[in-house]
């Protein structure tokens, strides 16, 4: 009996934990499962039983509004991404590689953007854009959007840059090469997965970005989240799931991608 | 072939004085070793030599030129690092030509000479592999092939065998040498292994809290170190303590010890070394007489080819070793008498 | 020391743009919003600069003000406190009984959807919870005749939205602490006799501080500012201090009480933040 149940429990406790694990990732997915579907449902009220049918899809093709807003947000993103990449780049190489006064507080500054609320954040880049005249538009957004993604490109670059030390950049310099070809040859190569994982997440973050876009968004103007949120508070049409569908599954590769290249959760 | 000399050269990190007024020269076609502790400051004139730290005072000379303030990259001085350095996105063959390319030196050019080079330290025909494809000791090699291909005047190398394990090590310090001598380049390394040293170097330099201690060869440091730390640091020593008295030295609780060289004025402390090997060990019940202490055998370290005798006497514990040759082995507890020879007693400072 | 000089320009240049453009983009912003929660007007039209602590005072006299950011408070407490109970069982079972690839795989697919839009995984949930929708389809064709399920616009269908959005958070920062516990520790506890439980509560539980805190922190905070997901899921229901101050700025145009608000928000934001930072430096760091 002592045996058994030696034996047995840790088994069973075993099933019901891997239960319950499948029970969250049903809880998960299920509503973005049901989302996807819908967008191929035949009814316009989710009526069931389900009927397939890609009639929502192909009314997007003529939704001038969800096309301009979707041009506008990858517009934006690939902006942000460029943008943000390349300054935030140069700051993570300047932080990893040198030491100097401020370095913490300048490390210490890459917070706030993280954790404050967004409403909060873009609600006063609201105030101060309309009061200096910058205003809202696609501009003000870009200004935004690649405010949040610095501090994710600098902190994933950075991950990137403290797994090597200046060693190669020494050896570099020792076998006769110039800052500027150590960097090109040596620095930047080993660099790369981390440059392309933060430029995938500096994508994600201005592609999904909501509620920044939100307050910044002038009438008449709008990116795809902030065509989504009207959308759904004026009663919403299966085309509103097919466009949700489209981008959460953008948006999921974007990640996996990132997922891979820059193998995060410590999982080495 | 080149010569390195540093001149009071002096680098502090805040309040701490990484070197402190150091001058040394590093003679031609040497090999020429920087042993201390961690944290003594051997590094960082290796670095400073490099071209990686900026004395704030003094001079580096290469062949007569002060190059203290020069880019390291327009030293022309070889380095292996102490994980090697290589790069992980390039090939062997990349890797090694790198500083060639650098220069602009034409692609068939630089095969020929990576070529000459992986022959040199017997790697031929691995132009292909990623360093994460090679052995710690491949590794090793392709590093000194990058350091030596640009065909530097110095070569630097910064605890190179630190990264292997020992019997590999051992055969690593052996070809080390080799190459060394074949390419004919006047080499400086630091190391906190004193065996290391001792096998490696030509010349060996003591350093400690950013001064230099003594420099001079192997045998010569060895055989007359020059303060407790030098005796201590490169090889074991027993230290005895005591006061001039009559032109020898009086240590309480071991009676008079004669020593080799000058002493200190008469009625000076002194202090001397010995080394264990050069210790003998006897079962005679009383220690009358010159260099010779009464004690008991706290432990005995046997290790196959030799014996480390750790003596409980009346001045502390002592060391003695023995070679293995057949002797009856001392156990635990057996009351022996420690003796030595004048000729290997040696005056040392504090 | 020439050196020296190049190495500051080369600091100030390649730390520049990005610094410069988070003080104009995100510093400098909340200044002004600072600066207007003490104005009388907001920036329209031209006014004389007018300094007040009204907007300021409203919230300690309007009681329906604090009720709200109490009631936000509460909101962020009940999805932390689930979130909790279901994360930290199902990051133990990754961390510590699911072994090898089956378990990056898993961990993968449950962080995924956090890194996703969350404005379309609300918006999922609305499809789901709408009388007539998925949810109440389901129930009814399994027990015909049960009372519909109506969660449109209720309190529970915020929690179940907020929950949903910030789980995969939670199982995160408690997966990290708890494969950072090395199993050795908990086999030389078993060897010396302890029981599961007593494993659970005495090694494991305690180890794993750190990764609750990050968690919960990172959790309560975003939670405590959210407004779509309450307007979405809750509708008159969902009416917390986020909402109040997002409607000062689109519906209402009173921007100065919206940034009084916002700043007393920022306050109980930046004192959870103190209090837990000693939690989350490391957290940062490994993140």
């Amino acid at each position: 009996m002592q045996t058994m149940s030696h034996r047995l429990l840790p088994r069973f406790a075993d099933g019901m934990g891997r239960a319950f694990l499948a029970l969250i990732l049903v809880f998960l997915y299920l509503p973005i499962a049901v989302l996807a579907l819908m967008g191929f449902n035949e009814s316009v009220h989710y009526a069931l039983p389900f009927e397939f049918s890609t009639k929502w899809y192909e009314a997007l093709a003529g939704n001038d509004r969800l096309l301009t807003a979707s041009f506008n947000s990858v517009w934006i993103a690939v902006a942000n991404t460029v943008i943000a990449t390349v300054i935030g780049t140069m700051a993570a190489f300047a932080l990893g590689r040198f030491r100097f006064r401020g370095r913490t507080v300048m490390q210490l500054l890459l917070f706030p953007p993280i954790t404050i609320p967004w409403l909060i954040i873009g609600t006063a880049m609201l105030v101060l854009f309309f009061w200096t005249g910058v205003g809202r538009g696609l501009h003000s957004m870009l200004l935004g959007h690649v405010a949040l993604s610095l501090p994710y490109v600098i902190i994933v670059v950075g991950a990137r840059m403290a797994s090597f030390g200046p060693e190669l950049e020494e050896a570099a310099a020792s076998l006769g090469a110039t800052p500027v070809q150590a960097f090109w040859r040596v620095s930047l190569p080993v660099l790369m997965p981390g440059i392309v994982a933060a430029s995938l997440f500096a994508f994600a973050v201005s592609f999904d970005q909501f509620v920044i876009s939100y307050f910044l968004a002038p009438p008449g103007t709008s990116v795809l989240p902030v065509e989504i949120f009207s959308a759904i508070r004026k009663g919403f049409t299966p085309e509103v799931n097919a466009i949700s569908t489209i981008v959460i599954f953008v948006s999921m590769g974007i990640m996996l991608a990132f997922a891979r290249l820059s193998k995060f959760g410590g999982e080495r | 072939m080149s010569v390195v000399e540093a001149r009071h050269v002096t680098k502090r990190y805040g309040e701490v004085r990484a070197l402190d007024d150091v001058s040394l020269v590093f003679p031609e076609g040497r090999f020429f070793a920087l042993l201390g502790p961690s944290g003594s400051g051997k590094t960082t004139l290796l670095r400073a030599v490099a071209g990686f730290v900026e004395p704030e005072a003094g001079e580096i000379l290469l062949d007569g030129e002060d190059i203290a303030h020069t880019p390291a990259h327009r030293r022309n001085i070889g380095m292996v690092f102490q994980n090697y350095a290589l790069f992980p996105h390039m090939s062997v063959f990349d890797n090694i030509a790198f500083g060639l390319t650098v220069r602009g030196t034409s692609r068939a050019d630089a095969r020929e000479r990576v070529h000459r080079m992986l022959e040199l330290v017997r790697l031929p025909g691995m132009e292909q592999r990623k360093p994460r494809q090679l052995s710690g000791g491949q590794q090793q090699r392709v590093a000194l092939a990058r350091a030596l291909v640009t065909e530097p005047k110095v070569l630097l190398l910064d605890e190179p065998l630190g990264a292997l394990d020992k019997r590999l090590r051992q055969e690593m310090q052996i070809e080390l040498k080799q190459i060394q001598r074949a390419v004919g380049i006047t080499a400086i390394f630091v190391t906190h292994d004193q065996e290391e040293a001792l096998t490696l170097s030509d010349q060996i330099a003591i350093i400690n809290e950013g001064k230099l201690v003594q420099v001079g060869a192997p045998n010569e440091i060895y055989e007359n170190p020059h303060s407790v730390f030098a005796a201590g640091f490169l090889g074991d020593a027993n230290i005895l303590r005591g006061r001039v008295e009559n032109g020898i030295v009086a240590v309480e609780g071991a009676g008079p010890v004669a020593a080799r060289g000058a002493l200190p004025p008469e009625g000076s402390p002194a202090v001397v070394a010995v080394r264990p090997e050069k210790v003998r060990l006897s079962a005679e019940a009383s220690a009358e007489g010159v260099n010779r202490i009464a004690g008991r055998i706290f432990q005995a370290v046997f290790s196959g080819t030799s014996v480390t005798y750790i003596i409980e006497t009346a001045v502390g514990t002592q060391r003695a070793f023995r070679q293995n040759a057949g002797e009856r082995i001392y156990g635990v507890g057996e009351a022996v008498v420690m003796e030595w020879s004048p000729e290997h007693t040696v005056v040392v400072e504090e | 020391m020439r050196a020296e000089t190049r190495r500051r320009w080369a600091i100030a240049g390649l730390t520049g743009p990005a610094y410069l453009w988070l003080t104009l983009t995100i510093f400098l912003p909340l200044s002004a919003m600072l600066w207007f929660s003490f104005q009388r007007k907001g920036p329209f039209g031209r006014h004389e600069t007018e300094f007040t602590l009204k907007h300021y005072e409203a919230f300690f006299t309007k009681d329906y003000l604090q009720d709200l950011t109490w009631r936000s408070l509460e909101m962020g407490l009940q999805v932390t406190v689930i979130c909790l109970i279901l994360g930290f069982p199902a990051a133990y079972v990754l961390a510590k009984r699911i072994k090898g690839r089956w378990r990056e795989a898993l961990f993968l697919l449950i962080v995924l959807p956090f890194w996703s839009n969350a404005l379309v995984r609300i918006f999922s949930w609305t499809v789901v919870l709408r009388p007539g929708g998925v949810l109440d389809s389901a129930v009814q064709s399994v027990f015909p005749g049960a009372p519909s399920i109506d969660l449109a616009d209720s309190w529970s269908a915020v929690i179940i939205g907020l929950v949903h959005s910030y789980l995969p958070y939670m199982i995160l920062t408690c997966y990290l602490s708890l494969q950072a516990i090395d199993d050795s520790l908990i086999e030389a506890a078993r060897s010396l006799g302890a029981s599961a439980l007593t494993i659970l509560w005495r090694i494991v539980l305690p180890l794993a501080i750190p990764g609750l805190a990050a968690g919960a922190v990172l959790i309560f905070v975003p939670v405590i500012g959210s407004f779509f997901e309450p307007k979405l899921l809750g509708g008159t229901q969902g009416v917390v201090i986020g909402t109040v101050i997002e409607e000062q700025f689109t519906v209402v145009s009173n921007w100065p009480l919206g940034g009084a608000l916002s700043f007393i928000l920022l306050a109980i934001v930046l004192l959870i933040l103190a209090v837990s930072y000693p939690f989350l430096k490391d957290r940062m760091r490994t993140a």
